[in-house]
């Protein structure tokens, strides 16, 4: 860890909230465009930013230095995700006529209306139109392995000590993640080709 | 000759550790597990075509300012820590969504008063009962917002000069949402409640027009206004009796 970052979590331990001021302006955007995978839009992820440094706040004595400050917040970050999308299945499970594209959390109809022209964000938009309803098929353990392995980069060993579970279970929920995209993806693909 | 499983196709698109060693000169020699790879690595080369909007450049300074009434103090021995454990232990989550409803709310039935009392459908089909309701709870929690941030600014000066910025930044949002509630309760007739909000908004005016790092005598100063009047303590009494005024049916 660098000196400066031991410095200012020093002082955070210290209840010093400047200097956790300081860490949330380094780190808020990094932690949202985690929480915006997680989540599918933006209004969520903002939620999840706020929930994560919160939750860093309350127990940042907890925090040995071991991995780096960002590395612990996007541990965070990860389990708020999981929570919230354990609470918003539940909540779909209790209302089963969804239907996408009426509900404002609907992560394709809010790209689709927020995203300015540019070709890339054209393209990513027509690709989470497809993407964001497939998503939503995964169980949270599934989603979030996939979103780790495959937009964050992390290998199966980091997600399982992320997630914990054992790298058998997450190997296994990346796998069955990558199954389900596939058959809704796959597809879809072909009638647009 | 044992073809490749999907699972060890992922394994391999990933370059996982545990990707079957002989793989790669397998996908060389085996054409029905290259087109199976190939049909793989299409699909998830279009996820990775999904990018993640731009967060906003403002967004650390956006999140601490919904942050920081909430964060418990933590190490040392503040005076006021208990009082603060008691108000900010608790995430209230719904102090923050709160004010969009008020807003909004409030927002069609003043407009629709003023603009020749054309009021949104919602508004009108309400007696006058239920608007009052609707004023008592948009005004118990403006004011238990604002007891947030008395209380905020009342702990921070304990160690000299503080950051009050996001209070800042809060006090400028309530002073235009206190606006509306003033001149509901002077029509109202409240004068009761109109002199707290009167007095609860010029502290707003003067925590909004502060510098952002205020010195030690500047939050002394107004720290000491807040508890030699007892606005706290009048602020909860009232946000109290708006709250009973609110449930009643
Ligand atoms: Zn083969």
């Amino acid at each position: 860890m660098p000196q400066s970052e031991e410095i200012t979590l020093s002082k955070v331990r210290g209840g010093d909230r400047d200097a956790f001021r300081a860490l949330v302006d380094q780190h808020a955007r990094t932690v949202f465009r985690l929480a915006y995978r997680m989540t599918g839009n933006e209004t969520d992820a903002e939620d999840m930013v706020q929930e994560t440094f919160l939750r860093a706040w309350k127990q940042i004595g907890k925090f040995d230095g071991r991995a780096t400050f960002g590395t612990w917040l996007h541990r965070i970050c990860t389990n708020c995700a999981l929570d919230h999308l354990r609470l918003r299945q539940r909540r779909q499970a209790a209302q089963p006529a969804y239907h996408a594209g009426e509900d404002q959390s609907d992560p394709v109809a809010l790209v689709a209306a927020e995203s300015p022209s540019p070709e890339r964000l054209a393209m990513s938009s027509q690709i989470s139109a497809i993407l964001g309803p497939a998503l939503e098929e995964l169980t949270e353990m599934e989603r979030a392995a996939f979103i780790l392995r495959h937009y964050e980069g992390m290998g199966i060993e980091e997600i399982s000590v992320e997630l914990g579970v054992q790298p058998g279970a997450a190997k296994h929920s990346v796998f069955r993640a990558v199954q389900k995209l596939r058959r809704v993806l796959e597809p879809a693909m072909a009638n647009s080709r | 000759m044992k073809h490749l499983t999907e699972e060890d196709l992922v394994l391999l698109y990933y370059s996982e550790p545990e990707a079957p060693a002989h793989g790669q000169l397998h996908l060389r020699d085996c054409p029905e597990c290259r087109g199976a790879a190939e049909s793989l690595a299409l699909t998830l080369n279009v996820c990775s075509e999904w990018v993640v909007p731009e967060p906003d450049a403002e967004l650390g300074r956006s999140v601490w300012a919904q942050i920081a009434p909430q964060l418990e103090v933590q190490g040392g021995s503040h005076a006021k820590r208990h009082w603060a454990r008691h108000l900010w232990g608790r995430p209230r989550p719904w102090l923050w969504v709160a004010p969009a409803l008020l807003a909004l709310l409030l927002g069609t039935f003043y407009l629709g008063r003023v603009s020749k009392r054309v009021e949104s459908p919602v508004m009108a089909g309400l007696s006058n009962a239920a608007r009052q309701r609707i004023l008592a709870i948009s005004l118990a929690d403006h004011l238990d917002r604002a007891e947030m941030l008395l209380t905020e600014i009342s702990n921070a000066g304990d160690s000299g000069a503080a950051d009050i910025s996001s209070a800042r930044y809060r006090a400028q949002d309530m002073v235009d949402e206190g606006r509306l509630m003033r001149q509901s309760l002077a029509e109202q007739g409240d004068t009761a409640t109109l002199a707290l909000v009167d007095e609860v908004e010029r502290f707003l005016l003067e925590m909004a027009n502060s510098p952002d790092n205020a010195n030690a005598a500047e939050v002394q100063s107004i720290r000491q206004r807040i508890d030699s009047g007892s606005l706290l303590f009048k602020v909860r009494i009232i946000e109290s009796n708006l709250r009973t005024e609110g449930q009643k049916s």
